[in-house]
């Protein structure tokens, strides 16, 4: 039994759509650029010549649960099978509200822990995780995917390399310390207020750029707005609004030039959907609005800033929950569009997103499904294979325009962070959140095993994958071990400098990297920021 | 719609993880099929007990982004406090996290839940309908 199939009429994002496109659907805004090539302004069909040639996309999967041994052997088993890079993800209950394990609301939830990401404290559990890790030859991230947590993820794993001999001027990776994710997507119960975060992301900018050339300091990451809700241009549109808000705010500093600022912001993140050209016309318009946005905004000429570089996730929102095997072709089909797209890097969700972090199983196949499309499709071979399609072109100006448009409103109600101070992002989150369920529920929107096509049995229950039991209590005994072990009068000292920079406005990150060598924990920093800087007033979400 | 006198649903979070989509959809929902929806954030089992005692609900609705132990346990300090309340379960459930909830008599709606199907729930759990 299946209802009728409605005609689609219009993408996703409410983009009506034509039955076909001829030449005169591509608007003048993007006709006059027909006869760019990639790697030629204004970048819309790619920021690099040879495309994949030279550069195949990095295989970039998150990943990380349990006590840091056991993230250290999941990070291993990834780069065995192919992964080149890797994330490192960080405890939700520790990381990202700056707490220690021992903190109330931790310890009331104690099994939770390790559940989506290793505890890390300290060095000394960074190292562990770690561990017999090249990473002085493979990009990585180190966790700090949370504003907040970004300063003490980024010196921890810089004081590991630093023990191990590699400079920081060698060393590449990236920490994102995006707003999206727990302002927007996934809130905290505690963390410091937006302004607070600003600063400590401009910090980091002008740090990285001064002695960690090349690492990727912060990573705007559309993906997080856009799985919490902000359609195909609104996620695009508040993606340029949160690089003003960095870009003018490393102006306003006035340390650094504002080409090598812009080339370090440049490195950003979308999601990928079911909508297969909706977001590829998405990626092709990014990086021709960074392209305008830093000539007209703040007269930058350098072409290497111009080039906008991206990161995308499959969305994991697409992911279903029944029938989990049919989401090795949804995987599939949002990472082709991805790459159709021209991404730099990717992640593949899990065929099991839905029911748990990923199995082992589960992170391979989104590995093999990456080196299938690089290895045996030929689609590296030409750079925008799309480009001169009247519908991509015209899909991609009207993504641009709407986009811009969105980015002229969030300005209008003050800027990114005030319209996330406001709750007014969130507003359009929840109105999308409300109507894509609503379309669901009404037929309009087929999901295959969820709509329509349903079992009532399943031959291939996947259970998800449940993780190890014990990593509260390991962090537990790490962590008392460290308060019993460490030079404490050392740990109070560098504490107190490190609140002294945050009270001022020296650049926090050279004591941070002394706090953590002294072996100051997660959660006395957490504390020295609350005391500092109070709570962020979360708006009305729902 | 339009009762004077609304059934009482607190929503609360058994995690510290603070996805909400899930969430504001079933709010949403809930409200517009009649109920008076208290918003409770991430809460501990006390904390739920209090919510719940204090604000006088006909049902909790857990959200869970973690462990299912720890529901487990907020289930026990809730039946402690209040053994009469309905307790229903949503998120990220694996298919044994809705069987080991399911032997306590809760019920679960993973992803992929119907709407309909929750708001259908909640009105048979305040008994508003029978069966």
């Amino acid at each position: 039994m299946t209802r009728p199939i409605p005609p689609v009429v219009a993408s996703r994002s409410g983009i009506p759509l034509k039955a076909s496109y001829g030449p005169d659907d591509v608007p003048e805004s993007l006709r006059q650029h027909a006869h760019a090539l990639p790697g030629e302004a204004p970048f819309h069909r790619g920021g690099f010549p040879q495309g994949y040639r030279t550069k195949p996309w990095r295989i970039f999967q998150l990943s990380g649960f349990g006590k840091p041994e056991d993230e250290n052997e999941r990070i291993k088993f990834l780069l065995k099978h192919g992964e080149t890079g890797f994330l490192m993800e960080h405890d939700r209950n520790t990381a990202d509200h700056l707490y220690n394990v021992d903190h109330p609301d931790v310890q009331a939830r104690r099994e939770d822990v390790g559940q989506t990401g290793a505890v890390m404290q300290s060095v000394r559990e960074v190292a562990i995780c770690l561990d017999g890790i090249p990473i002085e030859s493979t990009y990585g991230h180190a966790g700090g995917a949370v504003v907040q947590h970004a300063p003490f993820a980024l010196a921890a794993y810089w004081t590991v390399a630093r023990r191990r001999g590699i400079p920081l001027e060698q060393l590449g990776g990236t920490g994102q310390s995006d707003f999206f994710l727990t302002y927007l997507g996934c809130v905290t119960k505690q963390q410091i207020p937006t302004a607070a975060g600003l600063r400590l992301n401009a910090d980091i900018i002008e740090f990285c750029s001064r002695h960690a050339p090349k690492w990727v300091p912060v990573s705007i990451a559309g993906y997080n707005g856009g799985d919490t809700g902000l359609n195909a241009w609104q996620e695009l549109g508040a993606v340029i609004a949160n690089a003003i808000e960095y870009l003018d705010e490393v102006q306003r500093r006035g340390h650094l030039d504002m080409a090598t600022a812009a080339y370090r912001v440049g490195g950003v993140n979308f999601r990928t959907t079911m909508d297969f050209f909706e977001d590829i016309a998405k990626l092709r318009a990014a990086r021709k609005l960074w392209h305008d946005l830093l000539r007209e905004r703040y007269g930058i000429t350098d072409e290497r800033a111009l080039r906008l570089r991206i990161h995308i996730v499959t969305a994991g929102s697409m992911m279903t929950y029944t029938q989990p095997f049919n989401n090795i072709v949804r995987g599939t089909m949002m990472a082709l569009s991805a790459v159709l797209g021209g991404t730099q890097s990717l992640g593949v969700s899990g065929y099991d997103e839905a029911i748990s972090i990923p199995s082992e199983h589960a992170h391979q196949m989104s590995v093999r499904i990456q080196q299938i499309l690089q290895h045996e499709t030929n689609i590296g071979a030409v750079t925008d294979p799309l480009g001169g399609s009247y519908y991509v072109e015209a899909l991609t100006a009207e993504m641009a325009e709407r986009a811009s448009g969105f980015a002229a409103e969030i300005a209008a109600h003050g800027g990114f962070l005030a319209t996330l101070d406001s709750g007014w992002l969130h507003a359009r989150a929840r109105d999308n959140q409300v109507a894509w369920m609503a379309a669901e529920e009404e037929g309009r929107q087929k999901v295959v095993g969820v709509t329509d096509f349903r079992e009532d049995h399943t031959p291939f229950e996947v259970d998800g994958f449940p993780g190890v039991n014990d990593a509260y209590d390991v962090a537990k005994a790490r962590l008392d071990d460290v308060r019993r072990e460490r030079h404490e009068a050392g740990a109070h000292a560098a504490l107190k400098a490190l609140e002294r920079a945050c009270r001022g406005t020296d650049n926090i990150m050279p004591r941070m990297l002394d706090a953590l060598e002294a072996e100051v924990t997660l959660g006395e920093i957490g504390d020295l920021y609350r005391s500092v800087w109070g709570d962020w007033q979360t708006p009305e979400l729902a | 719609m339009n009762d004077p006198n609304p059934r009482r649903i607190l929503l609360a979070k058994t995690s510290l993880d603070g996805h909400w989509r899930g969430l504001s959809v079933v709010a949403r929902a809930l409200r517009d099929g009649g109920f008076h929806v208290i918003m409770g954030g991430m809460l501990t089992g006390q904390e739920i007990v209090r919510a719940a005692v204090d604000e006088d609900v006909d049902l909790v609705g857990l959200n869970v982004g973690g462990h299912v132990e720890v529901v487990v346990r907020v289930i026990g300090e809730l039946r402690s406090a209040r053994p009469d309340l309905p307790i229903f379960a949503g998120g990220v459930l694996p298919p044994s996290s809705c069987r080991r909830l399911g032997e306590l008599g809760v019920e679960t709606y993973p992803p992929g839940s119907s709407l309909e199907d929750i708001v259908t729930a909640a009105r048979r759990l305040t008994g508003q309908t029978l069966g």
